[in-house]
């Protein structure tokens, strides 16, 4: 590696970590608090070591507050949307980049154009429209739309998709496989790296979204874990047991950090992709 | 054989349209319909709470232009255009460091991804507590360097503003960098040889050959940055759950917000929805022409 040292570089360099010091203190600062006893956060200096370490909280946490559940709506909700609209969009995708069929171009430019409108456009008729069907207090609101397309998805696997070999098709087709059992038994199998990328961006994304369950649903029972974890937020922080939240926020955070930790080349690939053709 | 053959385009455009059938379902029943409806709703009183729904022709939209409360939230919305060129240059700066291999920039990158892989509801539960005026890590910081008297971060609206301002933009740099990151190695090596050459020093070439050869992903990063920087919703609710005081940190998807599921006014917030719409559609458009003086589009 090359590293040569002349004094912009050097100042690049602390500027950057600084930077990164601001990202992971708040993270550490979150860990810390939540292993204090609770009279012990409002001690000036502030410990940054917990005398004594106190996992209580990670215990009580899940009587205080619905974590339990919401781990478990939210596990429901992600899983379903992971699997169906992996393969609602990669289908899609294969349609889009492989057949030829009416009105191919119309639908998709059609598709693109969902995402120029803000969410916030479609969010009241969306309300209405699932009072109707009385999906109001369900977790169908946060599955069905998602499970069906994922226009970035969708566009992602396309653009991959392109890059195979249309003589592939042609193949699959001798050896008398239907469109079908060539999207499955042939380009499937072959976006699996594409595919991985992108479960890890919707895992993000499904399991950290807010908005909508806190739109679509009212009752403790349907809470997802971010709305359980909310409701820990008090206007008043006097009233809050502040290292309880913080155990709770932390425990919420872990599902996606482990994904990340795990598969941290496939993020960025995923995101690099994307941006590039975006 | 040409019956053959047609019969083959033909099981090809059915096996087409069928796979694309969940996506245009999507389309027709969230997307198209939900628009029409709320197009609809603009012009009606409805309130989800009351029977009788009145054509009332312009009414919501005279009554929106005349509530200050709207244009304080608007005023609030333009006011989250702020982190965007924030995030934008720290990120360029961070992604051109990455590009030069800068020392442990493996480490650094994975910690620059973690407030992004956060969910907001978490960030802003620290952040409080970060930015709590008397026991919050910020201002025992800001106490100790001898600022006597540190800002109320949480309840006053100017400060909070800033806070949230400042948070969005810590959130995004690490994220936005891995597009510069890729628009980086894009560069042909061959023009900074050619530079190199010509005797053009290095921040020279940053200014002269790299930037403008980006400039279409930075193109890119401001109109989504700008499209999802207006709709900042999840952070105002968590940190002024009212729109904070005298409305001062309530946005526009806040408002809409309010106005549809506090107080039911389905009608109204469907007619806010729209101008809220037309706004963005509007200020993209502009971006879409002013680019055409600064964009680089290819050879």
């Amino acid at each position: 590696m090359k590293w040569k040292t002349s004094p912009r570089r050097v100042i690049i360099f602390i500027i950057i970590l600084v930077g990164a010091g601001s990202m992971i203190l708040p993270f550490l600062w979150m860990l810390s608090t939540s292993l204090k006893e609770a009279n012990l956060v409002y001690t000036i200096p502030p410990q940054w070591i917990p005398k004594p370490v106190n996992w209580q909280n990670y215990k009580d946490v899940w009587t205080a507050s619905n974590l339990l559940t919401g781990i478990k709506n939210s596990s429901i909700i992600t899983i379903f949307v992971l699997l169906f609209s992996t393969f609602t969009s990669s289908m899609a995708a294969f349609a889009f980049s492989k057949l030829t069929f009416p009105f191919k171009n119309v639908i998709f430019i059609m598709l693109l154009s969902t995402m120029m409108v803000p969410l916030v456009v479609l969010l009241v008729p969306q309300f209405v429209i699932y009072s109707k069907i009385k999906w109001i207090d369900t977790l169908l609101p946060m599955i069905v739309p998602a499970s069906l397309c994922n226009i970035n998805v969708i566009f992602f696997l396309r653009q991959y998709i392109n890059g195979l070999p249309k003589e592939l098709l042609d193949a699959a087709k001798i050896d008398g496989c239907g469109y079908f059992g060539a999207y499955w038994r042939i380009f499937l199998p072959l976006c699996k790296p594409a595919i991985v990328a992108n479960i890890i961006m919707l895992f993000m994304t499904t399991w950290n979204d807010y908005f909508a369950p806190l739109v679509f649903t009212h009752s403790e029972s349907k809470q997802t874990v971010q709305v359980a974890i909310a409701m820990l937020n008090s206007h008043f922080i006097q009233q809050t047991n502040i290292p309880l939240m913080m155990a709770a926020a932390l425990i919420a955070e872990l599902p996606v950090l482990i994904l990340f930790v795990l598969a941290q080349k496939h993020f960025t690939e995923s995101f690099a992709m994307t941006g590039i053709k975006g | 054989m040409r019956e053959r053959k047609n019969n083959l385009k033909r099981s090809e455009s059915i096996a087409g349209l069928l796979f694309v059938t969940p996506s245009i379902l999507y389309f027709l029943v969230f997307f198209l319909l939900p628009i029409a409806i709320c197009i609809y709703a603009s012009f009606t009183n409805w309130n989800i709470l009351s029977p009788n729904r009145m054509f009332v022709g312009l009414r919501n939209f005279t009554k929106l232009f005349a509530d200050p409360k709207f244009w304080k939230a608007l005023e609030n919305t333009l006011f989250m255009l702020i982190p965007v060129p924030i995030y934008i240059i720290f990120a360029l700066l961070f992604g051109y460091a990455c590009h030069k291999n800068i020392l442990g920039q493996k480490v650094f990158r994975a910690v620059y991804y973690l407030p992004f892989i956060s969910s907001v509801v978490s960030l802003t539960l620290i952040w409080k507590w970060l930015f709590n005026a008397e026991y919050g890590l910020v201002n025992i910081f800001l106490k100790g360097v001898g600022v006597e008297n540190p800002p109320n971060w949480l309840g006053d609206p100017f400060w909070t503003k800033w806070m949230i301002v400042l948070m969005i933009s810590w959130k995004m740099i690490g994220i936005i960098s891995i597009y510069y990151i890729a628009a980086l190695k894009a560069v042909p090596r061959t023009i900074y040889e050619a530079a190199d050459i010509d005797g053009a020093s290095s921040l020279q070439q940053f200014f002269s050959i790299t930037l403008p050869l980006i400039t279409p992903t930075t193109f890119y990063l401001l109109i989504v940055g700008l499209i999802g920087s207006l709709q900042t919703f999840v952070e105002i609710q968590m940190f002024a759950p009212d729109g904070g005081r005298g409305y001062g940190v309530a946005t526009i998807v806040f408002y809409i917000w309010q106005k549809a599921f506090s107080s039911s006014q389905m009608g109204y917030a469907s007619a806010t929805a729209v101008v809220f719409g037309l706004f963005i559609f509007a200020l993209t458009a502009i971006q879409f022409i002013i680019s055409r003086k600064w964009v680089y589009g290819g050879e």
